[in-house]
């Protein structure tokens, strides 16, 4: 049975610290829990070997190791926090030379080692590689083994299954073995790496065997961080995902959120807008939060709440997500909505690397709406006005005029289909004292809208440096610039996207005599002309925002260490906006605003770690502070004489406005933190955190949370099982919080500035006011997560097949909504704890390699997660009204107890009524042909009593669906991402029937099919008795999707190609994204939406599409 | 450590502020802007619930749901533009509420605090007689209250007390005029508006007939003052502003972020397309039959507009053509007076040709025209005294006068000249704000107004129950906040 194995399997007693000879497996075995790392040999020849060995205090682990292994004769190789152990020359006669010279240099006293050296190593289990007695006819195989980037991976076991024969690749992942020719027609060679799938390759005849390994998604002895220190994989009793770098690399990623769609289960994200820069929907484990942010709390390298966007996707090195409570407690009142745990990338010893990436992708929106021409368009205003006895709007000559020239497709005019660029190069390497990265990367993102396009650029230094025996500093610096034009368009009637679908196809976008735009149009929307709006409209910012984090770990004695990490981020935005003519029909402006802000967080802990006999613990200690302000400036001219120098000058405004704001706020922590296990089976997890905040009148809040594990596989009576390779059983407990107080948020205030700054008594001299602010609540809370969580990891076969399930129930409480204070109390919003909410869930993920053999190999993820909630009180309350979006400011959802969050609430529409009830329609005062709708309370009439839950745009599940299939050089990688059971409510269908707001006609194709006494739709004809209601199912959709989110075929040129033009990696691919859907929605795009939180969500009006792209790109490595 | 006390620098809290005068100047700014903002009586939201009247309707298809509903005397609870009508005066009274519990403390003349504390009851009456007229109960709110108090509706009796209390008040703390201030309330709008309440009492639904006497004493106090008088021609009225006859009205700029959007585009026929390729939004014009019915006078040529203006193909010239031509998309007249804005920063044109079509103007929006008091006057001296006295002849024929009206016919009863009185109102003021719908609420009228309505307007339900369509509900919403309240009755 050939194994590696990562660690000694047995605890050793504890040996004096008196300098002697010890196995080198039991020393390894020492080293590796001193210092969390893990070492990987053939356990045959090295283990045994006799080293002389003391542990020197605070000394490094590559020191340690330079000292006991490179003397021997031994060489290592670092992959993370794995080190390869492997003989210089790892070939037959080297081996032996390295057994004579170790029994001459090294040979110990009698009375530790035994008596003949040699024979106690011969007489290992599979010692030797070759005995030229027992086979007289070999075959000898060379070969190389690489890594998933094709670079060489040394110390991988290779062994002639079914036999002890077997050998170790080099540092440059080459090996060479001897097999017995008898047995090479049957002959399968395993190979073996921890953290990296075992592969069985049939000989074949053949001398020479590259092979190529692939990571393992078993990866249970992986080193996972979480939070304020690291874990071990397999000692991990919370529930939480990690997402690689590998698997960042597959896509080309604009946003780091979305490495994380269709990765992780419970963890769902989506695309909000398709504008260029927009951040994603993230939502671990549904929504906890209806006022607040139900963003995950993001950590990069230790700095708590670190800006997402600052983060160039390239440069991360892991992603771990802490779903349940208790590896989210931590972090206390931030942690409700889940952490994502962001480490960037370090170099690695060796000589300097370059890596260059580029791609290039074509962007398009992913479907038009089918809007009428200017001639159906005129025939419908025309049969409209004849429904109401009015004049026909467009004479018989105009509408054949119409039909001949077609008119302005307003999508077209609006929509492009843009080239994104991105370009990223770095370069890594370091001595043994020092490593360092530097990457650069820069992103131009088009709009797929006119006048629109973000462009980023970031830049990053990571230095890890080892000051000295005691002393690791770390110093990262990381800038990032992005620059936007009119990429904050909200999603809202007044937005050209929206105007687009609702202009007047028959009005030309400019008057032909005078080549202007034309600004309104007579029929459809009384808006400004999309185009025009597009283009006059220039909304600009830059940002320039800038992160030091300095990490120092100081070793103070064996086991003791302290840490303190050190960031401090200054965000500085100056934006210069224009609202120039026909941009709207209020006050035409243009502005400047400069704003600064400055986050400092100092955390500090003492980590202590040792192992008694059975027991090992992990002691953590945390003192936390951190403080923030933001400084802005507003300067505003309204009405320019002039737009010709755009927003360059100011004084042009008939009247300037200026406005300026501050704020600071601070918050301050402690945490413990107990990690126990008992023979590596039984596993607990034990922390409490306070927090204090400015933010409220009572500061501090204090957030517990347990979790225990149980490695089921470590059992005496699972040892031998052969279905499981892995079992662990997980249960947690956790209370965390949720910040969705801002600062100043009880304490009341005289509001100044805003839209209407002044009161002008004589209609010019400006009298400033200075109104009351909304009602503010004294009491406020945190909101607070109570999570319960039982989970299992399991993995069969040999890793080849794993399966991850978990089980919660969060309870919300002390619920943050702003609620709308009634209109004697000023109608403002005042933040105020309004009650509870449950979440339930459980969510599955299925990993496996059902192929691989060969060239082939195929890797396949499935995840799913299942949420449900609802609300389990209000407060006494019976109803909150949730406020609309957009300017349309439609209340299209309430919030009820027992019933969901984000449930939308309005008349359930019927169709039309038909003829054949034209009798029952009388007593609506309605006649056949208007709309028809449930009359709730039964007094034939539709009042606000006849309202009822119509939809919800929470998906009952979500699901991803990741495959890898490798073939030689190439690969193939595909996925799905999907949910199910979501609606939309589409104010941007609503309005395309015109009637409704500040749109006056159908522009729909589907008005083409209304009601008529010969044809009876169910589309209600136009008519001035029927009721056109905006909040009706009418406009609430299936959004349920699947969507192949990402395809892609990636070439790799063959090492023997690469080494002739002395490059380490090349890899050309192509890829599509959002490639095809399969949804019921008529909108654009199902996954986006106007709503941020969990109330809103599902609510849509004119929000940009995800673009589908198709994208070309290169990977580079020298 | 950190200091976790926050302190919000850049924002003034009621411990740093209600110092100094000109704190307390902010703070009565801001209970006007309130009024005036778009949103409240700045657009034309404001005259939702008032489309039941004959001087409004709108267009039978398009977008004018909202308004249309109420024209058919069948608005509900979850009409959205209705809210405006809640939420201005609302806004307003809190803010009113902020001032008159703590100008006291501030460290000025007593001169100077009077004159705000003074404007503040103006207003706060002023927005519960809106309240009360149009939603009828509405809770009696005089001091600040807590952020989780909900309470109940009070009688309309008791916001009426409430009103009479603050105007009183404003009377007698407000200066007769305040100089180069034409927005400020003085105590003639405080009278003025003091008459105008006495008048509605003696209506539906309190029937006070002995209001008559009060509403004739404050509305002579504001004619004997002599401020005021109708030197300006009608028409003149409307694109001027604070002119001799202007007693209260809202102030507007829109540089400064505060347009009134109740004039130019709002009012103008879809038909009508500017040069610029601006056009008009249709939203309310007279009914026809409310137009047919007018006197023939200079007036009512200043007041409707009936000749519409088609731009022509080549989009420089227009074709004139009558309001009823088939020709035109609605077929009705439209309102003339509300076109032009300020001097023409609404509707720009000339007789034959339309240059551009705005929807923000600077126009001030007068709530409080003299001839509201005049007519209030005629009104309740000729109601409380058994019949009209020359001073009430005075009264209504110094506003015929200046309509182009001969005077009217002497020796009429005292029914008969309310009424002439009534439908000298609805001609003087049509569209403006209200002030008819609220003669049709205080006298009854909607059997009578519904019946001489024109076949070509909105069908209104035959099943209507008009006695519960004079007031309007509580917007749904507002409903969902207050568990207590119970909805007006037929909504």
């Amino acid at each position: 049975n050939a194994q590696t194995f990562a660690r000694g399997q047995v605890p050793q007693p504890q040996r004096s610290e008196q300098p002697s000879y010890r196995s080198l497996d039991q020393v390894l075995r020492d080293l590796e829990k001193r210092h969390s790392v893990y070492f990987m040999y053939h356990n045959d020849k090295i283990k045994s070997l006799q080293v002389q060995y003391q542990s020197r205090n605070g000394e490094g682990i590559e020191e340690t190791l330079d000292r006991i292994l490179k003397a021997n004769g031994l060489e290592y190789k670092k992959h993370g926090k794995i080190y390869a152990i492997f003989p210089k020359d790892a070939d037959a006669n080297s081996m032996r030379e390295l057994k004579q010279s170790l029994r001459q240099t090294q040979l110990p006293p009698a009375n530790t080692v035994p008596a003949n050296a040699e024979s106690s190593l011969d007489n290992q289990p599979g010692a030797s590689t070759i005995s030229p007695g027992s086979a007289p006819r070999v075959i000898n195989i060379r070969g190389r083994v690489t890594d998933e980037k094709n670079d060489a991976l040394p110390g991988v076991s290779i062994v002639l299954k079914g036999t002890q024969r077997g050998t170790t690749t080099n540092a440059e992942g080459q090996y060479e073995l001897e097999i017995p020719d008898e047995s090479i027609s049957g002959a399968v060679l395993v190979y073996s790496f921890v953290g990296y799938a075992s592969q069985e390759v049939v000989v074949g005849g053949r001398t020479s065997i590259d092979v190529g390994m692939q990571v393992s998604e078993r990866g249970l002895d992986e080193i996972v961080v979480v939070g304020y220190g690291e874990q071990r994989k397999s000692d991990v009793t919370g529930a939480s995902s990690s997402v690689s770098a590998r698997e960042i690399a597959k896509r080309p990623l604009v946003r780091v959120e979305q490495a994380l769609q269709g990765t992780t289960s419970g963890v769902t994200v989506s695309s909000s807008s398709g504008q260029p820069g927009r951040g994603l929907n993230v939502r671990i484990r549904g929504a906890n939060s209806i006022t607040g942010s139900n963003e995950p709390l993001y950590v990069i390298d230790g700095f708590v709440g670190g800006n997402i966007e600052s983060i160039n996707p390239n440069d991360i090195e892991s992603l771990e997500i802490l779903k349940d409570a208790s590896s989210a407690a931590i972090y206390g009142s931030r942690g409700s909505n889940g952490v994502v745990l962001i480490t960037t990338k370090t170099g690695k010893e060796g000589k300097a690397r370059v890596n260059f990436s580029t791609w290039f992708s074509k962007a398009s929106i992913p479907r038009k709406l089918d809007l009428m021409n200017a001639y159906d368009f005129a025939r419908t205003v025309n049969a409209q006005f004849a429904s109401t006895g009015n004049a026909p709007a467009f004479s018989d000559q105009r509408l054949s005029e119409l039909k001949a020239s077609g008119g302005t497709d307003w999508q077209d005019e609006l929509h492009q289909e843009p080239w994104i660029q991105n370009y990223q190069l770095d370069v890594s390497g370091g001595s043994s004292n020092v490593r360092y990265l530097f990457s650069a990367n820069y992103l131009d993102q088009p709009g797929l809208i006119l006048n629109q396009y973000y462009k980023r650029t970031t830049l990053r230094a990571n230095i890890d440096a080892k000051l000295n025996d005691k002393i690791d500093l770390k110093f990262n610096v990381a800038a990032m610039l992005p620059k936007s034009r009119n990429n904050g368009y909200s999603g809202d009637l007044v937005d050209p996207f929206t105007q687009a679908t609702e202009w007047d196809p028959t009005s030309p976008v400019r008057d032909p005599a005078t080549g202007q735009f034309i600004y309104t149009a007579p029929y459809g929307s009384i808006q400004y002309n999309p185009i025009a709006r597009a283009t006059n409209q220039q909304f600009d910012n830059r940002q320039a925002n800038v992160t030091g984090t300095a990490i120092l770990t100081y070793r103070i004695l064996k086991g003791l260490s302290f840490t303190t990490i050190n960031t401090y981020e200054i965000r500085t935005g100056f934006t210069q906006n224009l609202f120039g003519p026909g941009t709207s029909n209020g006050v035409l402006y243009a502005e400047g605003n400069a704003s600064r802000g400055g986050f400092f967080q100092n955390s500090n802990f003492l980590t202590y770690k040792n192992t008694f006999g059975d027991h090992s613990i992990t002691l953590t200690a945390l003192y936390e502070q951190q403080n923030g302000n933001n400084t802005s400036i507003n300067a505003r001219a309204n009405n320019l004489s002039s737009y010709a120098l755009g927003y360059y000058n100011l004084s042009l405004g008939a009247t300037q406005l200026t406005n300026s704001g501050y704020s600071q706020d601070a918050l301050q922590s402690y945490m413990g933190r107990v990690n126990y296990s008992y023979k590596d089976k039984y596993l607990l997890t034990a922390a409490v955190r306070t927090d204090g905040s400015s933010h409220l009148t009572q500061k501090y809040s204090t957030f517990p949370s347990l979790a225990l594990g149980w490695n089921v596989a470590n059992e005496n009576f699972m040892k031998d099982s052969r279905v499981f390779s892995d079992l662990k059983l997980r249960a947690s407990y956790g209370q965390t919080g949720n910040q969705a107080v801002g600062a100043y948020a009880t304490i009341a205030q005289i509001s100044t500035g805003g839209p209407q700054p002044a009161y002008y008594y004589d209609g010019s001299t400006p009298s400033v006011s200075t109104p009351l602010g909304a009602p503010v609540s004294k009491n406020l809370k945190w909101e607070r997560t109570e999570q319960f969580d039982v989970g299992l990891d399991a993995s069969f076969l040999r890793g080849r097949l794993t399966f991850t399930a978990d089980a919660y129930k969060k309870n919300i409480s002390d619920l943050l909504y702003n609620y709308q204070a009634p209109f004697y109390m000023g109608g403002g919003d005042y933040l105020r704890n309004i009650g509870s909410v449950e979440n339930r869930g459980i969510e599955f993920s299925v990993g496996g390699t059902p192929v691989s053999s060969g060239k082939l190999r195929w890797t396949t993820n499935f995840n799913i997660s299942f949420n449900r909630n609802k609300v389990t009180d209000l407060g006494g309350l019976d109803n909150v009204i949730v406020n609309g979006i957009g300017s349309a400011g439609n209340s299209a959802s309430i919030l009820r107890v027992g019933r969901p969050l984000g449930e939308f609430y309005g008349y359930q529409f019927l169709g039309t009524w038909k003829t054949s009830e034209a009798e029952e329609a009388t007593k609506y005062g309605m006649k056949p042909g208007d709309a028809k709708y449930t009359d709730v309370d039964g007094d034939h009439a539709y009042t606000a009593a006849d309202r009822m839950p119509i939809g919800n745009g929470t998906p009952k599940y979500s699901f991803g669906f990741i495959n890898d299939v490798s073939y030689g050089d190439f690969s193939l990688s595909f996925m799905f991402q999907g949910t199910h059971g979501n609606q939309i409510y589409s104010q941007t269908l609503a309005y395309l029937w015109g009637g409704l707001g500040d749109q006056r006609n159908a522009t729909t194709q589907e008005a083409l099919n209304i009601w008529t006494p010969q044809h009876e739709t169910d589309n209600p004809a136009f008519s001035n008795t029927s009721k056109n209601f905006n909040n009706s199912s009418r406009y609430v959709y299936n959004a349920s999707y699947i969507k192949l989110k990402n395809v892609s075929l990636t070439y790799k040129l063959p090492a023997v190609v690469l080494n002739k033009i002395k490059i380490r990696n090349l890899e050309v691919y192509v890829s599509s994204q959002n490639l095809f859907m399969i949804t019921k929605y008529p909108g654009y795009d199902p996954e986006v939406s106007n709503g941020f939180n969990a109330i809103t969500q599902g609510l849509e009006m004119g929000v940009i599409p995800n673009a589908k792209t198709y994208t070309a790109g290169l990977r580079l490595g020298l | 450590c950190q200091n976790l006390t926050e302190d919000p620098k850049a924002n003034l809290t009621p411990g740093t502020y209600f110092k100094t005068q000109s704190d307390l100047d902010g703070a009565v700014s801001a209970i006007y802007i309130q009024f005036a903002r778009d949103g409240a009586w700045g657009f034309t939201n404001r005259s939702t619930s008032y489309f039941g009247s004959d001087d409004f309707t709108t267009d039978p298809g398009l977008n004018k749901e909202d308004f249309r509903l109420f024209d058919r005397l069948s608005g509900g609870s979850g009409n959205g533009s209705m809210v405006a009508q809640w939420q201005g005066p609302w806004q307003g009274i809190y803010q009113a509420n902020n001032v008159i519990a703590n100008y006291a403390k501030v460290n000025s003349t007593e001169e100077q605090k009077n004159q705000s504390a003074g404007q503040a009851y103006f207003l706060r009456a002023l927005g519960y007689y809106y309240l009360v007229r149009t939603f009828g109960p509405v809770p009696v709110i005089l001091t600040p209250i807590d952020v989780d108090d909900r309470p109940d509706r009070d009688p309309i009796e008791k916001v009426y007390e409430a009103i009479i209390a603050d105007l009183q008040k404003a009377k007698e703390l407000l200066p007769v005029k305040f100089d180069n201030a034409p927005g400020k309330a003085d105590q003639m709008a405080a009278r003025s508006l003091l008459a105008d309440v006495y008048l509605t009492m003696t209506g539906w639904p309190l029937n006070q007939a002995s209001n008559y006497a009060q509403a004739a004493a404050e509305a002579d106090a504001v004619i004997k003052s002599g401020q005021f008088n109708l030197s300006t021609p009608y028409a003149q009225v409307f694109t001027t502003n604070n002119g001799p006859e202007s007693i209260f009205g809202l102030q507007y700029n829109v540089n400064g972020g505060l347009p009134l959007r109740s004039a130019g585009s709002s009012c103008v026929p879809l038909d009508e397309v500017a040069t610029n390729g601006s056009s008009g939004w249709d939203d309310y014009y007279p009914e026809i039959n409310f137009y047919k019915k007018a006197p023939k006078c200079k007036r009512t040529d200043d007041t409707f507009y009936t000749t519409l203006k088609l731009r022509q193909p080549d989009g420089k010239t227009f074709k004139l053509v009558p309001w009823d031509s088939p020709e035109t998309h609605a077929r009705h007249p439209y309102y003339k007076k509300f076109r032009a804005g300020l001097n023409g920063d609404g509707v720009s044109e000339t007789e034959t040709a339309i240059n551009s079509i705005n929807p923000s103007t600077n126009k001030v929006y007068d709530i409080i025209r003299y001839p509201l008091v005049l007519l209030a006057y005629a009104e309740a001296s000729a109601m409380s005294g058994g019949g009209p006295t020359p001073a009430s002849y005075a009264a209504i024929n110094e506003v015929r006068k200046r309509a182009g009206l001969p005077n009217l016919t002497p020796g009429l009863s005292a029914n008969a000249f309310r009424d002439s009185v009534v439908y000298e109102r609805a001609y003087e003021f049509a569209g403006e704000f209200g002030v008819r719908w609220f003669d049709i609420v205080r006298l009854q009228l909607l059997p009578k107004i519904v019946a001489e309505r024109s076949p070509e307007e909105n069908p209104i339900p035959a099943n209507t129950n008009f006695a519960q369509k004079y007031i309007a509900p509580i917007p749904v919403n507002e409903m969902a906040r207050n568990p207590k309240w119970k909805q007006n009755d037929g909504y």
